[in-house]
């Protein structure tokens, strides 16, 4: 198993006068289709990495690879639209709260995903529509759906350009607990069938390893004397660690 | 790109109408406003300009010009048409109908030439043009002969000098509202050498290059444009000759036309930059409306350029729609004022002139600022990190 990502001494500072906040990551890896839960109380900085590796977020300093490409150059370079290219084909994203552009259908919320990217696949948001349960509500608007249904085509978006990566920032925040379980299942199960990696921030590491997912919580540490929040995201190389 | 941009303007069609409808309420005054300028003003001008007359200087005192002055005027540029004249006192004849012997009618003979004014298409040649009335009453028409006679006394016999000549065409009431009679120089030259006792009863008239090397008595000249009476009414009173010209009234016309294009243009400057205003502004709110949308879609890896497109397109549908309206309520507004003021202001002449070339750039000069209004806006909002995009509800 290749790593996907990789990061090495990489950190990322919000400096404001009120509450500066520093999110450290001094190593961390993710193979390829592995899944991994980033668990840490609020404010601790999930949603900061998760941008991060969604390539929409440039890191202060260190060494930062994702999928072969030095992301961390790109970002310094200021090579943007090389950034966007490689969100389009390579990260599929589910935000928080579905994120659906109101005025397309849920095929064409499905499929926007494919025609950024360039792989306009009919079939496919069929097929993902019908493994998510949402196949008759294909020609429906956003707003006809319930806010289960919403994710759920949040998540066929996220698959649609068969990603290499998932990211998704509390997608249980908005749905019912019962419903939760079966988000992150479906989540998971939808990402090994599609030989995606899955990294999930949640604030509830028992729902997430209930759920089958490695965990991995942030160490936070209280404002010093420096005044500065940090909190730490590590883990250890897979290959170093075998 | 361009299908997105479209759903979402079909999805929020209640507020894209009402864009383009707050466009076409700024526009469409603007418009009428620009019709009225163009259907007035021109509308004064263009009259001014057909009427001969506004153009016309006549010396008024009889003189013994030189040719070297006919010759320079000639050469002017200002003028566009310049014909000698003989004595007024010389210049009457008694003109018959050859069908018609014995009921002849006295009347003024006036010089004219190739390209007058007073007679737009019509050329005397060797012949006659006659105005109106004095063709009514001799009932003459086109091609028909008449026969011009000048008459004098030599001692206390009384001789009479007879032309033949064709009547070539009938002048517009504009030339001439009396009796009078139009023809080439030769033919003036004969009727005063005659009067004058240096022709005998049997000659004809002579060549117009002859006539060329002859001082005349005064003049009948057209300016070129109509700003250049006033110049040349005034150079010719410095130079000591007598005329008579509309000068007073076209300078007072022409400061008109100055101050009310001027009037015009201030009032449309005023509301094109408000219009220009608001309709950047209404885009940019729109686009502002949009960051979140556009945030997502920049997340979902689309680029810059085309993330840039989106307000560009839905501005210009905007844009486009508002003009098409506003140009059909403006249309119909003048279409309103024409009938209301049909033949009061500018005589004939539509009162609001809206021509499709205005409609052209109505909706470009909307399509110019709506667009550089949402490349401002859209820059703006492309440059949002697409971090935006994700973890807001
Ligand atoms: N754009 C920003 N500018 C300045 N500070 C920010 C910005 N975004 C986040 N922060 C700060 O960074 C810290 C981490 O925020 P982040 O959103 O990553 O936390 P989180 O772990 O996702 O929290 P939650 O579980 O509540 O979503 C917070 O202290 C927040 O105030
Ligand atoms: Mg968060």
């Amino acid at each position: 198993m290749s790593s996907l990502l990789s990061l090495r001494e990489v950190a990322k500072a919000y400096r404001g006068d009120a509450a500066p906040f520093a999110l450290e990551v001094p190593a961390f890896e993710l193979a390829e289709g592995e899944a991994l839960a980033l668990a840490g109380p609020s404010g601790s900085g999930k949603s900061t990495l998760l941008m991060m590796l969604a390539l929409a977020l440039p890191p202060d300093v260190g060494r930062f690879t994702f999928a072969g490409s030095d992301i961390a150059r790109l970002w310094r370079e200021g090579r943007r639209d090389a950034l966007a290219a490689l969100r389009a084909r390579r990260i599929g994203v589910v935000p928080q709260t579905g994120g659906l552009l109101p005025y397309l259908t849920v095929a064409g919320n499905i499929g926007l995903t494919q025609r950024i990217a360039g792989c306009e696949d009919a079939a496919r948001v069929r097929m993902l529509a019908e493994e998510l349960g949402i196949g008759a509500q294909l020609r429906k608007r956003p707003a006809e759906l319930s806010v289960g249904q919403r994710q759920r085509v949040a998540i066929a978006r996220a698959l649609a350009h068969r990603p290499a990566l998932v990211l998704a920032d509390e997608p249980t925040a908005s749905v019912h607990p019962e419903l939760a379980d079966a988000v992150l299942a479906l989540l998971k199960r939808e990402c090994d069938q599609a030989g995606a990696a899955l990294l999930v921030a949640t604030h509830d590491p028992e729902r997430a390893a209930r759920a089958g997912y490695p965990v991995l919580a942030c160490e936070t540490h209280a404002p010093g004397a420096d005044g500065i929040a940090r909190s730490v995201f590590a883990r250890a190389s897979l290959v170093e660690a075998a | 790109m361009l299908r997105l941009a479209l759903a979402d303007l079909w999805h929020e069609r209640v507020l894209f109408l009402c864009s383009a409808l707050g466009c076409a309420a700024v526009l469409a005054p603007l418009i009428v406003l620009f019709g009225l300028r163009q259907g007035v003003v021109a509308g004064l001008r263009a009259e001014l300009l057909e009427d001969p007359r506004a153009r016309e200087v006549v010396s008024i005192v009889n003189r013994t010009l030189e040719p070297a002055l006919f010759a320079r005027l000639a050469a002017d540029p200002r003028v566009a048409f310049l014909v000698p004249r003989t004595r007024a006192l010389s210049a009457t004849i008694v003109l018959e109908n050859q069908a018609r012997p014995g009921r002849g009618v006295r009347m003024e003979l006036l010089p004219t030439g190739p390209g007058d004014p007073l007679l737009p298409g019509l050329a005397a040649g060797e012949g006659l043009v006659l105005s109106p009335t004095a063709a009514e009453r001799l009932g003459l028409r086109p091609g028909d002969t008449a026969l011009a006679s000048v008459a004098r006394s030599v001692g206390s016999a009384r001789e009479v000098l007879t032309l033949s000549l064709p009547v070539a065409s009938i002048a517009p009431a504009s030339a001439a509202t009396r009796d009078a009679a139009f023809a080439g120089v030769p033919v003036l030259l004969l009727a005063e050498d005659f009067l004058d006792g240096n022709a005998p009863v049997d000659a004809r008239p002579g060549t117009v290059e002859a006539s060329r090397a002859r001082p005349f008595a005064g003049f009948r000249l057209h300016a070129a444009r109509l700003e250049d009476v006033p110049a040349l009414d005034r150079e010719l009173r410095l130079a000591g000759i007598e005329v008579a010209s509309r000068a007073g009234s076209v300078a007072g016309l022409l400061r008109l036309d100055h101050n009310l294009a001027l009037l015009f243009l201030a009032i449309a400057g005023a509301g094109g930059a408000g219009y220009l205003v608001s309709l950047g502004v209404g885009l940019w709110a729109q686009v502002e409306r949009k960051r979140r949308d556009l945030a997502l879609l920049s997340l979902l890896g689309m680029k810059r350029r085309a993330l840039l497109m989106l307000p560009l397109v839905q501005a210009a549908a905007v844009a486009l729609a508002g003009a098409l309206l506003a140009f059909g309520v403006a249309a119909a507004v003048a279409g309103v004022l024409n009938r209301a003021f049909a033949g009061t202001v500018a005589g004939d002449r539509p009162v609001c002139l809206l021509t499709a070339g205005m409609g052209v750039a109505a909706a470009g000069v909307t399509l110019a600022g709506a667009l550089l209004a949402s490349v401002l806006a859209g820059a703006r909002a492309a440059a949002v990190a697409p971090a935006e995009g994700l973890a807001e509800g």
